[in-house]
């Protein structure tokens, strides 16, 4: 049965849903009912990385491929560190690099990739089979594009303040140390 | 369903120099002349000028030309823009400032350094900032960041007094002419009112309205710079130039770098510099916005007045025609076949606090105002009464219901103010287009405005007078 493994250090409460085989690094906070799905393949998750609630991060399968189909190969889908995924957003992109901001209500398809220091927009839907550069500021409701000359800080207070608040109010799920443990419920 | 109560499906006809059709929650009332008034048979004035991100008031623009003449372009950028708040050059967002500490060396001893506060413009839409474009950042948080200045200001601002000079001789001729035959029984009182008009070449100054038709009258005080600088001010024609700069070598191979080049409305709000690159996008300060007040063009009484304080959303006056008309509504509609009676349930709610009695008729074969509908709809006949709206109903659970005989074919329930009727309506056209009725609705209407009459005369301090309106319903297509 796959679990999650969930490194010493990272703050993942109980109201979230982790389906699949799912790596969460250090220092990492998930906010309750998020969501991290992986069914086609796993999803590895690199340290200081802020997903708030409701957002979904979910390694699905191509349209046209049926889940029980042979001879699919599971992809991994790889996300770096100090992201931010905010509040109701969905990413099925296979590889995130670090300090991107997601925001609320986006919408990435999966043949998206993401470099460093992007941003993508509020409702901003961007499914293009596309490599974005480095710096890119997708934002408006035409999704227009222009590059910032300095990348987005990491949320480091915002983390600290979350490591130390959330304990507080909820149930946090177990974290393992590189050995499996079923996950608590 | 929500759709039914959207505002334009009613629509009430208005009688003014073009015949519009809009909801009544656009409309106006002016109870002098007890006529609707739409937004375009009024006269739109501006009462003041504000931010509307810091949401201060600026004082107008007469206050600001009696300044310093001589930095006449500055301070037409000045009348109506916001001295503390920016634009983003990149997606006209409002700008916020930002802040962040950076070590600066102590005046005294140079070897130590302490945190200093150090402030950014950034928008929070695009992520923009003032360092993009090589601004440097400032220690004092609002008031230290300059637009820059437009190389060809000089030549400008002497273009502009030259013309201005040249107007204001124009106008002089010109009311020469027109006090010969100034109207006689024009009112004084129209020189008090502050109606700005925007004058050629932007003088600004002179108090005065344009009517159609009606020749410009002029004031009895003349404008500011009477009197003042006869000077004659010369400018020198503008020189043709036989070369132009070329075009860069590498103009047809060079690749373009995509983000760097400016979109066309990004470019043409800053008319000045038209920046073709993005590194040379400045914030500029942010425009701002007016508060209006509407006058019917008939009787000259004020509609609609606004409070000056920009904080405040309220109205001195406000002659809107929701509060005077009695409003129809769409309540239901069930399916509508062609050529089959449908009975369609209205409402109407009586916006006054007295009884008011409501006929509604329906609109006879060649009537000009008719041009719109396409079925044919039955209308009660009898007279339909509604009670007053009373603000303390809902507190005050002791009070009897009024007994109103209503006729249960007509009237479907009664509340408070508001009654539900039924019309019939007999598609008569199979098309994909919208079934519309519309009929007349005939009511009596209070004039509280009217000056009160001495109570010896024994008479009634209000007369009620009966207004009819046209009303168009749109109910939705056939459902075969």
């Amino acid at each position: 049965m796959q679990s999650a493994n969930i490194a010493a250090g990272a703050v993942v409460c109980v109201e979230s849903e982790i389906r699949g085989d799912v790596t969460i690094g250090p220092r990492t906070v998930v906010h309750p009912k998020a969501r991290i799905i992986a069914e086609a393949g796993p999803i590895i998750i690199g340290e200081g990385n802020l997903i708030e609630e409701q957002a979904l991060i979910i390694n699905s399968y191509p349209e046209n491929i049926m889940p029980d189909t042979e001879g699919v190969e599971p992809k991994t889908m790889t996300i770096g560190i100090n992201n931010v995924f905010e509040v109701g957003c969905v990413s099925q992109a296979l590889k995130i690099g670090d300090n991107n901001v997601i925001e609320s209500k986006a919408d990435l398809g999966k043949n998206v990739i993401l470099t460093s220091g992007c941003i993508v927009g509020a409702c901003c839907q961007v499914n293009t089979c596309e490599v974005i550069p480095e710096n890119t500021v997708i934002y408006g409701s035409n999704c227009m594009r222009r590059v910032q000359t300095e990348r987005p800080q990491p949320q480091t207070l915002q983390l600290d303040f979350l490591m130390k608040i959330l304990p507080n109010y909820h149930h946090m799920k177990k974290t393992v140390k590189g050995t499996s443990t079923p996950v608590r419920n | 369903m929500a759709s039914l109560l959207q505002p334009d499906r009613v629509l009430y006809l208005v009688h003014g120099e073009k015949k519009i059709r809009s909801p009544l929650s656009t409309l106006y009332f002016c109870r002098y002349c007890s006529e609707l008034r739409s937004l375009e048979c009024v006269s739109h004035e501006v009462d003041s000028h504000y931010c509307p991100s810091c949401l201060e008031n600026m004082p107008s623009a007469e206050a600001k030309l009696k300044k310093n003449r001589k930095r006449i372009c500055n301070q037409l950028n000045e009348n109506f823009r916001c001295a503390n708040c920016f634009d983003c050059p990149c997606c006209m967002h409002t700008l916020s400032t930002r802040a962040t500490n950076i070590p600066a060396p102590l005046p005294d001893d140079p070897s130590k350094t302490t945190m200093k506060k150090a402030y950014y413009l950034a928008c929070g839409f695009c992520r923009w900032t003032s360092r993009d474009v090589g601004m440097a950042d400032k220690s004092v948080a609002s008031g230290g960041w300059q637009e820059p200045d437009n190389p060809h200001t000089q030549r400008i601002n002497k273009l502009i007094e030259y013309y201005q000079q040249l107007a204001q001789r124009e106008k002089l001729e010109r009311d020469r002419k027109k006090l010969a035959r100034r109207r006689p029984y024009m009112p004084l009182a129209f020189s008090q009112h502050t109606i700005h008009v925007v004058e050629k070449y932007g003088l600004g100054t002179r108090l005065q309205r344009q009517r159609p038709g009606a020749p410009i009258t002029s004031l009895a005080g003349l404008s500011l710079k009477e009197g003042e600088d006869q000077k004659e001010i010369n400018i020198e024609p503008a020189q043709a130039l036989d070369e132009v700069e070329p075009l860069p070598e590498d103009c047809y191979t060079r690749p373009i770098n995509l983000p760097e080049v400016t979109s066309l409305r990004q470019r043409l709000l800053q008319p000045d510099f038209q920046p073709a690159g993005a590194s040379q996008l400045h914030p500029k300060h942010k425009h701002l916005l007016i508060k209006r007040s509407l006058r019917c063009r008939k009787c000259e009484h004020n509609l609609s007045k606004p409070e000056f304080n920009p904080t405040s959303i309220k109205f001195k006056i406000q002659l809107v025609a929701v509060s005077y008309i009695p409003e129809v509504r769409i309540m239901s509609i069930p399916n509508l076949r062609f050529q089959k009676e449908c009975q369609v349930l209205l409402t109407l709610t009586n916006p006054v606090e007295n009884i008011t009695h409501v006929t509604l008729v329906g609109c006879e074969e060649g009537d000009p105002e008719d041009i719109n509908s396409t079925a044919k709809v039955m209308v009660p006949t009898k007279e339909l009464v509604l009670a007053g709206k009373d603000a303390a109903a809902d507190y005050d659970e002791l009070a009897e219901p009024q007994d109103f005989q209503d006729d249960p074919d007509v009237v479907a329930f009664r509340k408070s103010n508001k009654i539900g009727f039924f019309i019939k309506v007999v598609p008569q056209r199979e098309e994909d287009g919208d079934v519309t009725v519309s009929f007349k609705i005939r009511h009596d209407f209070r004039n509280l405005a009217a000056p009160i009459r001495p109570s010896e005369e024994g008479d009634a301090p209000t007369e009620a007078i009966w207004l009819t309106h046209h009303v168009e319903l749109s109910l939705g297509p056939i459902i075969a």
